[in-house]
């Protein structure tokens, strides 16, 4: 583990910028472990309390970046939108939180 | 746990959300009753749920829809199962309201008043007679009265049953 701070933020340039920010990281957070299963739309809101016009934004644009997929599933006779991640969303995340807790554990 | 969906009658699609949704509240619902599947629960975005179990039923899919097991369910699971299908009977609106109490009330030991408000607000969505529904079902599941709960209640709806029997005799 490097140990000085700016080997450990250099490191940071394999990373994807657009991912940091505090709602696509709850969101890919929530559907990583959620893996193949995803969650609806209305799941999302509700558990995140994120309003409508920022979640739909967001989620289109890690759709756009190919880390979420999403689909119509029908849930008790309802039609939802469902979103699950990606294998890319997946390593994005695993790179982004792998980098955090080196960082955070660097900064404590 | 391919032998309690057996025992359920419980004819999983892994192609379809609502199977993959009772499967999770199964589980869920067996674990809180004190039935260790191996699936621990824990709350995301979708409520309790078993990541574990996800991976297994993606990973064992045939075994899960064809319900090829050796297991045998031993008499405590097979009433478990049976008392689980006969509350719920596979609804999934109804398993996922009653996981969701059940999991507040027993897993983080919140009191009942608690337990509700978070399942309004991880669930908005379901009615309020969905929900009253579901928690009504959890209690009948999950909470099995005492033998002193029992004299607790006698004592309380006794004085009711003496007056209505009264008005009978007149």
């Amino acid at each position: 583990m490097p140990n000085d701070i700016l080997s450990m933020v250099n490191e940071s340039g394999g990373l994807n910028a657009k991912v940091f920010s505090l709602v696509r990281l709850k969101l890919l957070a929530s559907l990583a472990a959620l893996g193949p299963d995803g969650a609806t739309y209305r799941e999302l809101r509700a558990a995140l309390d994120i309003n409508d016009g920022v979640l739909f934004a967001n989620l289109n644009v890690l759709k756009e970046m190919g880390y979420l997929a999403s689909g119509k599933i029908t849930s008790e006779g309802k039609e939802l939108e469902l979103y699950t991640i990606t294998t890319e969303g997946q390593d994005e995340w695993k790179r982004t939180r792998t980098w955090l807790c080196r960082f955070l554990h660097c900064g404590a | 746990m391919i032998a309690f969906f057996r025992e359920l009658d419980f004819h999983f699609n892994i192609g379809a959300f609502d199977d993959r949704l009772i499967a999770q509240k199964l589980v869920c619902l067996l674990e809180l009753r004190g039935i260790d599947l191996g699936y621990p629960c824990s709350v995301y975005v979708r409520g309790p749920y078993s990541p574990d179990l996800t991976l297994d039923l993606y990973a064992f899919t045939r075994e899960f829809e064809t319900l090829e097991t050796s297991s045998r369910l031993n008499p405590t699971e097979k009433e478990a199962a049976g008392e689980l299908g006969r509350i719920f009977g596979l609804k999934p609106v109804l398993l996922e309201v009653g996981a969701t109490y059940g999991y507040y009330a027993i897993r983080q030991e919140c009191d009942p008043l608690e337990a509700l408000r978070q399942v309004k607000r991880l669930k908005p969505f379901y009615s309020e007679a969905q929900i009253a529904l579901g928690i009504s079902k959890a209690k009948e599941f999950l909470f099995q009265p005492t033998k002193r709960d029992r004299e607790t209640l006698k004592k309380e709806t006794g004085i009711w049953q003496r007056a209505s029997l009264q008005s009978l005799e007149h």
